[in-house]
């Protein structure tokens, strides 16, 4: 055997040590896209962060009425016996007009109203704690079981009326009663909602990136579809429902003409590509020949100068248009209950990308180009809102919301124009409640 | 040019742009080397593809020391080694026939004018056994000892192996360039 490395290794060591051989050009095609390591962990912190949100938005929605009520409770315990008076009151509107009554009590008589703050009304025939009977001896099961519920013996009940229920006039008591009692039975909601919205991307550090998003434009992106709705309580209702999301850009300065299949004979699914800060459009509609006076357009023809055929040309601009069946689910709580409400919504959204294709044309005369590589076939987004809700009437409101939306899972792998972390829409829909 | 650690680092953030501009930096120069070791180019497309899917999963283990073009080299190499190993049975050879060796060899630069096209084809023209040694030898730099064990062989097997190799690929560069006058026993 040799002793010394022969030359003949060194030859070859030498000769292939820069050796580059072109790969045939479907190997790249055939490699899977890499799965994103960095991002898979940002998706999981920022579910937990939605998660961590969402409860944190419920926690609050609990304590604010846990709150209120108490405030309430504490309101009327403290209010003057002098001022306290009897009110009785039921669960049934007509009742409730009918038989509400303010009676004047003597100073040192406490009142007491079996009261259940939460439910709004709770029947029971008047009681007056002046003889020290058993407070709850006349009422019935409804009574009872309201009183029940409060964390006093009926020896100590002393429950006084809110003043602004039981003020001058006392009109406010009849009005609380139907819409409280209106408000229990409606449960259910269905409406339709319509989402505008525009994208905010982060500067691309990519000179190239840069490059390319200096000649593509964001297309109007917009929202709508069907909400199904369930109030858990007063304030806090769930939201789910299905919806069609609809996101694009525009790719400028590429012209296009068609006829290339007049003179070309085509052996491959696409001949044209078009690198796009979001993906590269594949060409599949081989009868396009795709130019652009910069390095964006890539070509598979060979042998042929399709820019001396005489063909037509249809646009000189690509869309990409992104559509996402979206599945949403909301916690939509009301800050302020009223017929003119404030409510503060969150929630995650799931969306399925249905569509992804590319166009030229002008106007609505679209001839489809091909579609886009590289672009997510679902996505993750949280959202927050904050906004309006008109009662138009008791079964019908009207919602106007601005909407924050966060993007967990970016729309395209490619950290361009379509990457979004968040878009601000304005949420609108009216609203059918049953 | 966007730098290699951006791409890697893209390559990680799941940009398929990213991804492409590394497979088109690289991909020509490791095509080669799979075509080195595959001996046809059906193989070595495979082989890269193939390579190229180990290399983008695991990324995230390559730690920026040494050379990044020399750890996907040898992803390639070690893709290569398994499509052998489970393609070729390689029986274990004791008794090493003696290989006669040249006495004098010529001098590399009688070989000036070979193209590196020329020598890829007369590796890629090698028997599958000789072809994987001669690589693991004499381009990678690997011992017979680490061959055998990559291979499955024993080193008294590889070291055989290596000297067909060299005689095999001498007399191809003989009958390609003229070069006889330094080449005794070829």
């Amino acid at each position: 055997m040799f002793n010394r490395e022969p030359n003949i290794d060194v030859v070859f060591r030498n000769g292939l040590k820069d050796l580059e051989v072109l790969p045939p050009s479907d190997v790249w095609e055939n490699i899977p896209p890499m799965p994103s390591r960095r991002s898979a962990f940002k998706t999981v912190t920022s579910i937990a962060a939605g998660i961590a949100a969402l409860v944190s938005l419920a926690l609050v929605a609990g304590w604010y009425l846990r709150s209120n009520e108490t405030g309430t409770r504490m309101a009327e315990m403290t209010i003057p016996s002098g001022e306290q008076q009897a009110v009785r009151v039921s669960s049934s509107p007509t009742d409730a007009m009918e038989e509400s009554a303010v009676h004047s009590a003597p100073p040192d008589d406490a009142m007491t109203v079996v009261r259940d703050l939460n439910e709004g009304i709770a029947t029971g025939p008047p009681v007056v704690a002046d003889d020290q009977q058993p407070l709850l001896a006349g009422m019935t099961g409804a009574g009872r079981e309201s009183e029940e519920s409060l964390p006093f013996s009926s020896d100590e009940i002393t429950v006084i009326t809110a003043g602004r229920l039981t003020g001058a006039g006392n009109t406010a008591m009849p009005e609380l009663a139907e819409v409280s009692s209106r408000a229990a039975g409606q449960r259910f909601l269905v409406g339709a909602s319509l989402s505008p919205s525009v994208g905010i991307s982060p500067q691309g550090q990519d000179a190239r990136l840069a490059e390319l998003m200096s000649s593509e434009s964001s297309r109007p992106s917009y929202t709508t579809g069907v909400t199904v709705g369930y109030r858990i309580s007063d304030r806090l209702t769930i939201h789910s429902g299905i919806g069609l999301a609809s996101v694009g850009q525009t790719i400028n300065e590429v012209d296009v003409f068609a006829g290339l299949s007049d003179y070309y004979a085509v052996k491959s699914n696409y001949l044209y590509s078009v690198e796009t800060a979001s993906g590269m459009i594949r060409a599949g509609n081989t009868d396009l020949y795709l130019t652009d006076a910069g390095n964006r357009v890539g070509s598979l023809v060979q042998g042929a100068d399709p820019s001396k055929y005489n063909l037509t040309q249809v646009g000189s601009e690509i869309r990409q248009v992104f559509r996402y069946l979206e599945l949403p689910l909301l916690v939509r709580y009301k800050v302020i209950d009223g017929r003119m409400g404030l409510n503060l919504s969150g929630g995650v959204a799931y969306g399925l990308l249905v569509d992804n294709a590319a166009y030229t044309g002008q106007g609505s005369d679209l001839i489809r180009v091909g579609h886009t590589e590289g672009v997510n076939p679902y996505n993750i987004s949280s959202q927050l809102g904050l906004g309006m809700e008109y009662s138009i009437s008791t079964n019908i409101s009207f919602n106007f919301e601005p909407v924050l939306r966060y993007y967990m899972t970016p729309l395209s792998d490619i950290s361009g124009a379509l990457y979004k972390p968040y878009s601000l829409g304005i949420y609108s829909g009216f609203f059918f409640k049953f | 040019m966007q730098k290699e650690k951006d791409i890697i680092d893209g390559c990680l953030s799941g940009s398929r742009r990213d991804q492409e501009l590394l497979y088109r930096r690289y991909a020509p120069k490791l095509y080669a080397v799979c075509l080195q070791y595959a001996g046809n180019t059906e193989e070595a497309r495979d082989v890269l593809q193939e390579g190229f899917i180990k290399i983008f999963d695991n990324l995230s283990r390559y730690n920026h020391e040494g050379s990044f073009e020399g750890w996907m080299r040898r992803i390639i190499v070690n893709t290569s080694l398994e499509r052998y190993r489970n393609r070729y049975y390689l029986s274990r050879v004791d008794d090493i026939e003696d290989v006669p060796e040249p006495e004098a060899e010529p001098n590399t630069s009688d070989f000036a004018g070979l193209e590196a096209y020329d020598l890829l084809n007369m590796i890629m023209e090698l028997p599958p056994k000789y072809r994987m040694v001669f690589n693991l030898y004499a381009i990678e730099g690997y011992s017979h000892r680490e061959i055998g064990e990559m291979i499955g062989i024993s080193e008294g097997t590889s070291k055989s192996n290596l000297s067909r190799a060299r005689l095999i690929l001498q007399k191809k560069v003989v009958l390609l360039t003229g070069v006889t006058r330094k080449m005794v026993n070829v």
